[in-house]
């Protein structure tokens, strides 16, 4: 066990790059906002709901493989681990959200005689959406510090049955957590993003998230087992049944993300109420109506397709190909899930597609990408990047291997 | 030697001891081999060079074809043949088509690959020369057997019997037709 399994010392380079890259985003932002406002703060909430994403998704895949076992858990731990250690960043991130919230949400200014406002009194209330946030990055941060620390308590164990230890308890932890995680996850998505239309309301919208976000922590993951793979001490560690078993989890995930996004759409359209349908025929006018096709076809079907291809899953190159396809297309997803939502500036209206784009949905997420990124490479190498007291770390090794 | 024989047959007991065994019986040359054990073995295929099935790419095809078949019966019934209007909707309402269409790849697929999967193991198939052999049935508990078929081309009895027995099997069986 005398081996060092420490994050190349490469990855400071790519810090620097990224912090470099995410301070002159953020600069270019604050310019874009101060003159545009309403957009600026949208375009931030892009960037956030997918970086963050990252890290709340980094959350729960780390409880996923406790509660599944398997040796792909063990090898991509570490990097999911680090990437939910980045939350005191996501919380700073959210910070511009809560200050700005009377120029991003609707309904912060509704008519006192508007319907959700009667219906839904204080829990509608600048106030109270605040506090509630407060209350989700408390809970992830619970979730976070517990799973970190036993994690790293495992490493400094004496022997492998004290790591076990520290493994069953994770594992035990993990069960009950993951029914609140996905519950915290489906009050805070609305809160963030669904209420962006006060009018509107669907009740799989929080799923939409947790599945999206374990498909973006794993494609991300997958780009990190890339990089990493091709140097020590991870080549030694990565095998092509690890990127297998991966490849086949986001073939699942890429599913289910249609799965429940069809589901939304079937229900919406067979039920035909009034309520419902205006979501939808926002996102059916010309413009709009060919993202949600480009979305079919190249965030379901072509991925699908390909990830059928067993050798395609067990080589690196053709799955971090397809796993930044998959990264950059979340990106279109969720440009399409907020981007057409209501505006304060149109008083309550959609812009078409052509009026709706703004550059500043691009700088957005690299501002927020860049700062992300910094912070998550140094959250990686402050660790091994296996797991080294595990007691199943060998035999995780020795699985990838095979054929 | 007056009774045809189906090949021979070697116990063994363990499955690394069968791996290495069907790694050196490919080596030498045999290609008409086969393997038996309690419980799947992942390295076997590769040891005995054994080529992947084409019955994925069947249960593709098989899926496809369901899907085709969904969506033109629900276009046939709804746009050709009966167009009936459901709650003002378009008669080609391509959403409500997606389930039935869904669930035809599924059954489809799922048929392709159970009936495929029959057809290219050559069952149902009531007789089979290897159960001559009465410890055969432990295949199913606790041994490991490696079979080489008479009908290889490099199979002589004589060599074929020493070549197994210099694996160190527990024993070397005759199998007869």
């Amino acid at each position: 066990m005398a081996e060092n399994y420490n994050a190349p010392a490469e990855l400071n380079k790519f810090r620097t790059i990224a912090l470099g890259v995410g301070g002159i985003g953020l600069i270019v932002w604050a310019a874009g906002t101060y003159f545009h406002l309403e957009q600026g703060l949208r375009s931030w909430l892009l960037g956030f709901i997918f970086w963050g994403g990252i890290t709340i998704g980094g959350i729960g895949v780390t409880m996923l493989q406790y509660l599944t076992g398997g040796a792909w858990g063990v090898v991509i731990r570490r990097i999911v681990e680090a990437a939910s250690r980045v939350l005191p960043l996501v919380f700073l991130m959210w910070l511009p959200l809560a200050f700005g919230i009377t120029h991003l949400y609707e309904w912060t200014h509704l008519p006192p005689d508007d319907f959700t406002v009667i219906g839904r009194g204080a829990y509608q209330t600048p106030m109270w959406w605040v506090i509630r946030g407060l209350i989700y990055f408390a809970l992830f941060g619970v979730m976070v510090y517990l799973l970190n620390t036993w994690s790293a308590n495992q490493d400094k164990s004496a022997d492998h049955e004290e790591a076990a230890r520290w493994l069953g308890k994770a594992t035990a932890f993990s069960g009950p957590t993951m029914v609140i995680y996905v519950l915290v996850i489906s009050f805070a998505t609305v809160d963030w993003v669904m209420s962006l239309d006060p009018h509107w309301f669907s009740t799989i919208w929080g799923l939409l998230f947790v599945v999206g976000w374990a498909l973006s922590t794993f494609c991300f993951s997958v780009l990190m087992l890339a990089w990493l793979g091709d140097r020590a001490p991870f080549n030694r560690v990565l095998g092509k049944r690890h990127l297998h078993d991966i490849g086949k989890l986001i073939l699942a995930l890429v599913m289910v993300w249609a799965y429940f996004n069809f589901s939304q759409l079937l229900i919406i359209y067979s039920g035909n109420i009034p309520e419902e349908t205006g979501w939808y025929l926002t996102r059916m006018t010309p413009g709009w109506f060919w993202i949600g096709m480009i979305l079919i076809l190249f965030h379901f079907a072509f991925p699908f397709l390909f990830l059928l291809k067993q050798d395609w899953k067990k080589n690196i190159r053709m799955l971090s190909s397809i796993a930044i396809f998959i990264l950059l297309i979340r990106l279109v997803d969720m440009f399409f899930l907020i981007s057409p939502m209501p505006r304060i500036a149109e008083h309550g209206g959609s812009l078409v597609l052509s009026q709706s784009f703004s550059w500043l949905d691009i700088v957005g997420p690299i501002a927020v990408g860049g700062i992300w990124l910094w912070y998550f490479f140094g959250q990686l190498m402050k660790r091994p990047l296996v797991p080294v007291m595990d007691p199943f770390l060998e035999k995780a090794i020795e699985h990838g291997q095979g054929h | 030697m007056d009774k045809k024989l189906y090949g021979l047959m070697a116990e063994f007991d363990s499955a690394t001891e069968l791996v290495d065994a069907a790694r050196a019986t490919r080596d030498a040359g045999y290609r008409k081999t086969d393997a038996f054990s309690p419980f799947p073995i992942h390295d076997i295929d590769e040891a005995l060079g054994i080529k992947r099935s084409i019955l994925p790419v069947l249960v593709f095809f098989g899926g496809i074809t369901g899907l085709l078949l969904g969506i033109s019966l629900q276009v046939f019934v709804h746009y050709i043949d009966y167009p009936l209007n459901i709650g003002g909707r378009p008669y080609l309402s391509w959403i409500s088509f997606v389930p039935p269409a869904y669930e035809l790849t599924i059954l489809l697929a799922g048929f392709t690959a159970v009936f495929g999967m029959l057809f290219l193991n050559g069952l149902p198939r009531p007789y089979h020369p290897v159960f001559n052999v009465p410890r055969f049935a432990l295949a199913t508990r606790e041994k490991f057997f490696l079979l080489i078929e008479s009908a290889d081309e490099i199979y002589d009895y004589d060599d074929t019997k020493g070549f197994l027995e210099g694996l160190k099997p527990q024993e070397v069986f005759d199998v007869e037709e």
